[in-house]
């Protein structure tokens, strides 16, 4: 039952990394893009979480952490410079 | 499973490269270029490298896209 789970959680995450990259690659705006990257972030956050519960080492769970703080941090920076700040 | 996504993960490495290369809009380009950083660290998450990986993502994709927001804003016309 749990490796079902599992399974599902990574074709979950591989259909939204193709989404995202597909989203990336072709996006219209600029505001695309950045809203691509933020999800993208997301979805890599869940993806180093899974490894580390699949490969039962929880020192990657800190990895995801960091991961968290930083991608608030780009996409916050980035924001500001789409509204001429900075 | 997991081999796939690390396959999926070097793809998209390869394909947001391209596109950093290609892409006209500087700031497009860099977002591209934060994209391959940031998969580039996953990728060395699964590689079972955890602290090159968190040292890729505080510089690859925090602290480089910062200095190249601030260069393209102090280099660009504010008018375009």
């Amino acid at each position: 039952m749990s490796s079902i789970l599992l399974h599902i959680a990574a074709l979950l995450i591989a259909g939204s990394v193709v989404l995202g990259v597909v989203r990336l690659v072709l996006g219209r705006t600029l505001v695309d893009r950045v809203a691509a990257i933020d999800m993208l972030t997301v979805v890599s956050i869940s993806m180093i979480a899974l490894y580390a519960h699949v490969s039962g080492r929880f020192i990657y769970v800190d990895v995801a952490l960091v991961y968290g703080v930083l991608s608030f941090l780009a996409v916050l920076a980035m924001a500001r410079y789409l509204e001429r700040g900075l | 499973m997991l081999e796939i996504l690390a396959i999926l993960l070097c793809v998209s490495i390869l394909a947001s490269g391209i596109l950093a290369v290609r892409l006209n809009n500087l700031m497009a380009a860099m977002v591209s270029a934060g994209l391959s950083s940031l998969f580039a660290s996953v990728c060395y998450v699964l590689l079972a490298a955890p602290d090159v990986a968190m040292a890729e993502a505080a510089i690859g994709s925090g602290l480089s896209m910062l200095i190249f927001l601030y260069a393209i804003r102090k280099t660009t016309d504010a008018k375009e």
